[in-house]
Order: structure tokens, then C-alpha cells, then sequence
């Protein structure tokens, strides 16, 4: 199915179902987790251009309109781009969720294939996700303070989705080994406009 | 052998940093070392940019000798849990290997790969798996996929 750029574009051509009058996003039908969307070999793409550019298939940046299964978001480097939602569109926020979940002023980064129209027709939209790697600055109960370039953020403990993986093991719910002065990395869902974060996993040394 | 010597393909953990322009604790990460890193690019930070740059990331420390590759160089990149691929250039310093000596990333497949040496910017390491999962174990070769 996803044998070339072109294979592809068509796919995502007849698998687009938002219109003016019609509009059926990945809420309706449900989506797919961000892996799933990964699952698939797909074509590297980059015969030889430039690599500096922004990749065409990719977008960053944050909302500013919803209309259906659209997205209008405004780049950091001032780009507008219409981001389309499919029924096969993986939405991330915190944890696998469904499009109702994106609202105005979240940040995002999306992949897909852009389409002739100028939109982006997305395999994946990650709502306000960060990775960052930080020491551990204190650790309360729901909430854990970091340094981030010196900069603090407040990590903010989920319960029944925050987890922790020391070294290779497993994810677990436990933070217990989680010590004061170490460092880690935090994939967590930013707070827009504030300096906190949902926790979805942090990764440390045991 | 001598670390300028080794060029074979590096089986390796990345993960990815953003860069440039951009919104929430991004927002003040700046254009890398390099002066050109943009998280919407295919590019890449490595261990060993320069001699201030491995002074920092000191990836020996690990065991691994990351050898000298500078601003622009090209990079092919492999997952190793799906095989998806993206070639990517350097643009930053990065990551700082010895903070996560001996950690290992393993696929469903039960490939896997110990020590970070790799970080992708999002649109790169988007090409290749999903944002959410943090980190992945891949292939790095100087040499085509």
C-alpha cells in the first residue's frame, strides 16, 4: 500500500473524509495508536534534497482553528498549514485519544503526506508533546519539579497513565526510585502557555 | 584500532530533541551548534561535532568512540523495530551520551541497542516511529542505508 509517495497520496486521497458538507474525522471512527501508525514499512524518502529544508510532510506548530477534521496551525517560523485528520490518523495527547481532544492553542507536530490542495493529510498528530531531558529538582505527591536548562517545570503525576522506566525494564507505575538530583527523560503533554506538564513517561536510572 | 579508523555501521538508541523555532519548553532551544537545526528538518545531533562537543557528551565513557563527524554530514538511518528509514545531517551537538551509560532499547522483535549516540529532530525521528515512544534502538551508517 505504501510503496511510494505516489501510492501513498493516492491512498490518503480516497481515505480523506472531512469535506464542507461531510465531515467524519478519526473521532467517529476511532484511532489507531501512535505504533500502529508506525507499523508499516514506508519509503525514506529524501532522494537527495535538501535536508536542511523543512520536510513537507511534516508540520509543527499550534492551533488556531478547528473546523471538522481540519486543523489550522500556525508554525513558529510564521507557516500556516491545514492539517487534514483521517479515519486512519493516530491522534496522541498524553496517550492515544481521538481528535475531540484538540483544542485551540495546543502545540503539535503532525506527519503525513501533503496533498496537492496544500494541506497535510496526517498519518500522526501529537498534541503538545515534549521530551525533555531534566535533573529532578524535588518529588511530592502528584508532582514532580524539574530543571530543565535552568529553567523549572512542574511535572505533574497522572494517575492510572504516568509511568516509569528504569534503565530497560518494563514500564511501571511506581516512581519510587526516582531520586532528587538525578536526571531523566519526560515525554509528557505540555500545559499550554504555563510551565507544566502531564507525565506520561519518564525514563531514569534505577 | 584508532576511534578515526572505525566507520562501520553503529547499532544505537536515539531520541529526539526539538531546535529553531518552536512552541511550549522548546521555545527557547535555539538553532543548535551547528547554527541551522530546525525541529522540521531531517537532521540529527552527534556526540562528537568537535572537541567541545565531546568534552560534553562524552560518549568513551560508555565504552563507545563516536567518531569525528562535523556540521552537514549525512547520516542513514534505520529503525530497528519496523525498518522504516531517513537519511538526516548534522546539525547540533548531541545527546549527552554518558548521562545514560549502559541503557538499553529494545524492539517487540527483541532487537535492541545500548547507549544513546543519536538524537533525531522530529521530523526526523517522526519518519521513523512515533514521538510518544520516547526513544528507539536504530541502525546509524555514514555509508547508505
Amino acid at each position: 500500500m505504501n510503496g511510494s509517495p505516489l501510492d501513498r497520496r493516492r491512498f490518503l486521497n480516497t481515505a480523506v473524509l472531512g469535506t464542507a458538507t461531510a465531515v467524519v474525522g478519526a473521532t467517529a471512527l476511532g484511532s489507531v495508536a501512535p505504533e500502529a501508525a508506525f507499523a508499516a514499512n514506508r519509503p525514506d524518502g529524501v532522494g537527495g534534497g535538501d535536508l536542511s529544508a523543512p520536510d513537507p510532510n511534516f508540520a509543527e506548530g499550534r492551533i488556531t482553528g478547528i473546523t471538522g477534521s481540519m486543523l489550522m496551525v500556525a508554525g513558529s517560523d510564521r507557516t500556516l498549514h491545514r492539517i487534514r485528520l483521517t479515519a486512519a490518523t493516530s491522534v496522541w495527547k498524553l496517550r492515544p485519544t481521538t481528535l475531540d481532544q484538540a483544542k485551540v492553542g495546543d502545540g503539535l507536530y503532525a506527519r503525513g503526506v501533503r496533498m496537492g490542495d496544500g494541506t497535510l493529510a496526517a498519518d500522526a498528530v501529537w498534541l503538545n508533546i515534549v521530551n525533555l531531558v531534566v535533573h529532578i529538582s524535588s518529588i511530592g505527591r502528584d508532582v514532580i519539579h524539574f530543571d530543565h536548562h535552568g529553567d523549572r517545570v512542574v511535572g505533574h503525576v497522572i494517575a492510572g497513565t504516568t509511568a516509569a522506566v528504569y534503565n530497560d525494564t518494563p514500564a511501571v507505575n511506581d516512581l519510587s526510585l526516582l531520586k532528587v538530583g538525578g536526571h531523566a527523560q519526560v515525554i509528557g503533554a505540555w500545559r499550554p502557555d504555563t510551565n507544566e506538564v502531564d507525565i506520561a513517561t519518564v525514563y531514569a536510572a534505577a | 584500532m584508532a576511534p578515526s579508523e572505525i566507520d562501520a555501521p553503529t547499532y544505537t538508541e536515539t531520541t529526539w530533541f526539538c531546535c529553531g523555532t518552536a512552541w511550549g519548553p522548546c521555545g527557547g532551544t535555539g538553532r543548535g551548534a551547528c547554527g541551522t537545526c530546525n525541529s522540521g528538518s531531517l537532521q540529527c545531533a552527534w556526540p562528537n561535532t568537535s572537541d567541545n562537543c565531546f568534552a560534553i557528551t562524552r560518549p568513551d565513557r560508555c565504552g563507545d568512540t563516536a567518531i569525528r563527524r562535523t556540521c552537514g554530514h549525512t547520516f542513514y538511518i534505520t529503525s530497528r523495530c519496523n525498518s522504516n528509514r531517513v537519511t538526516v545531517r548534522i546539525a547540533d551537538c548531541g545527546p549527552q551520551t554518558d548521562l545514560w551509560c549502559g541503557e538499553r532499547t529494545c524492539c517487540s522483535n527483541g532487537l535492541c541497542a545500548t547507549n544513546r549516540l543519536m538524537d533525531l529532530t522530529p521530523a526526523a525521528f517522526s519518519r521513523i516511529g512515533s514521538l510518544s515512544a520516547g526513544k528507539l534502538p536504530v541502525r546509524v551508517s555514514s555509508e547508505g542505508f
